[in-house]
């Protein structure tokens, strides 16, 4: 008998989620960059409230910043961990590598949107923020969010299989993402403003498309010997 | 000609300046063991993750022959049951949970890691960081035996066992084998085992 693709990959997924539920590592380390990071910018940039404006310009930034710190703070973990715990050598051998990227991808995708969960509706009620297209900042931050999760995922693994793999991270991801960045800060400031710049949303997913596509290429080079 | 066979040739590993495995070359078919001995750091590990795919060798071949068909690498990791030290599971995670994702991952029904954990005498409900290290090896012998596979590859398989653990693994081993298994076991000393086929001595 043979495990469907999907299956393999829903095992992975729930798998993920269920250790880290146990152990909540990931989960509270993020909430509490999330939320501290947040409040802290809140009272140092003045009054809540004060300035619409300067506040829908600054708080894209401010919203993407943190996910990306808190993804990159945490995320590495998702392969780093599987290697120096070792379950990497029976997860090899009883799954395909393409269902390990998907379930991996899925789960950081999902938690990148946990933390986007709480870090939006609190900003915007902080900084009294009125949103002009609410559903396009839920796409901003959905299209965002896969593009963070997609490319840490991919870049997880491979300084997994390498010493040194934080600092490795950090220099690799920083022209992965930074396109990316720039592509959602710029898209959640239209959905606040409702000035339109340019159709940021679909090069957004285009970015998202390539690496979720390149991760499925590379990946199995990268698991495998 | 017996259903599965493995055959490595002129097989070398190097990690860094230092040469792991030198030149290990065997043949073993279904229903027999290859035993391999030698000191430690003579490559026996290092042979045993070239086998399972789980590294590249530097050279030499490998070709696994089921029914007369050669596996490809990724087949023949799927195809193998792998019993190792730093073969390790979830923390986080039951014995029983353990078996059940990797169950899942190979589209098997839960029944059969059941079977095992009873005939290897393992409860499954304590948390793999909570194992002792003969329960973990209980553990990795019901993980290598999930999917009933035709090449089992052993790294010192007795190891932390106690006396009914071993008589468990070793019933195992010979059922595996009567079925038309192979498997090549890998131990610094002199193991006794059933079905030898053939001995491979390294750093002799």
């Amino acid at each position: 008998m043979s495990s469907s693709w999907a299956a393999e990959a829903a095992a992975v997924f729930v798998k993920d989620w269920r250790c880290e539920l146990r152990t909540r590592h990931a989960v509270a380390t993020l909430a509490l960059f999330a939320l501290t990071t947040l409040l802290v910018a809140s009272l140092v940039l003045g009054p809540i409230g004060n300035d619409a404006e300067m506040s829908r310009r600054v708080v894209p930034v401010l919203v993407w910043l943190i996910v990306l710190f808190a993804a990159a703070a945490g995320l590495p973990r998702a392969f780093v961990h599987e290697e120096e715990s070792r379950t990497a050598i029976a997860l090899r051998l009883a799954a395909r590598p393409s269902a390990v990227f998907a379930g991996k991808l899925v789960h950081i995708a999902t938690l990148v949107a946990a933390i986007e969960a709480i870090v939006a509706p609190l900003a915007v009620a902080l900084f009294d923020l009125r949103v002009a297209a609410a559903a396009e900042l839920v796409a901003a931050l959905a299209a965002g969010g896969l593009a963070i999760a997609a490319a840490t995922t991919l870049l997880a693994a491979i300084v997994a299989q390498g010493r040194g793999a934080s600092t490795l991270f950090a220099v690799l991801a920083l022209p992965v993402l930074l396109p990316a960045l720039a592509l959602a800060v710029a898209a959640t400031r239209v959905a606040l403003t409702g000035v339109a710049e340019g159709n940021l949303l679909t090069l957004l997913l285009l970015y998202d498309g390539s690496v979720v596509v390149a991760g499925f290429l590379l990946f199995p080079a990268i698991w495998n010997p | 000609m017996a259903a599965t066979a493995l055959a490595f040739k002129g097989l070398s590993r190097r990690f860094g300046p230092v040469r792991a495995l030198v030149d290990a070359s065997a043949e073993v078919e279904g229903g027999g063991i290859l035993s391999v001995r030698g000191p430690n750091g003579c490559g026996k590990s290092t042979l045993l993750r070239c086998l399972a795919g789980l590294l590249r060798p530097d050279r030499g071949t490998i070709a696994a022959r089921e029914r007369g068909r050669e596996l490809a690498s990724d087949e023949r990791r799927s195809r193998v049951g792998y019993v190792a030290p730093d073969v390790a599971f979830y923390d986080e995670l039951s014995g029983r949970e353990n078996l059940r994702l990797y169950s899942r991952l190979r589209g098997l029904p839960p029944g059969r890691g059941e079977i095992l954990l009873e005939r290897l005498g393992l409860a499954g409900e304590r948390p793999f960081h909570a194992m002792s290290s003969g329960m973990r090896q209980r553990l990795r012998w019901a993980f290598a035996l999930l999917h009933a596979p035709d090449i089992l590859l052993l790294d010192e398989p007795f190891q932390n066992f106690d006396a009914a653990g071993e008589r468990a693994a070793r019933e195992l081993l010979a059922e595996r084998l009567a079925a038309g298994a192979l498997a090549v076991v890998a131990s610094p000393s002199d193991v006794a085992l059933p079905r030898v086929a053939g001995e491979l001595l390294l750093g002799g």
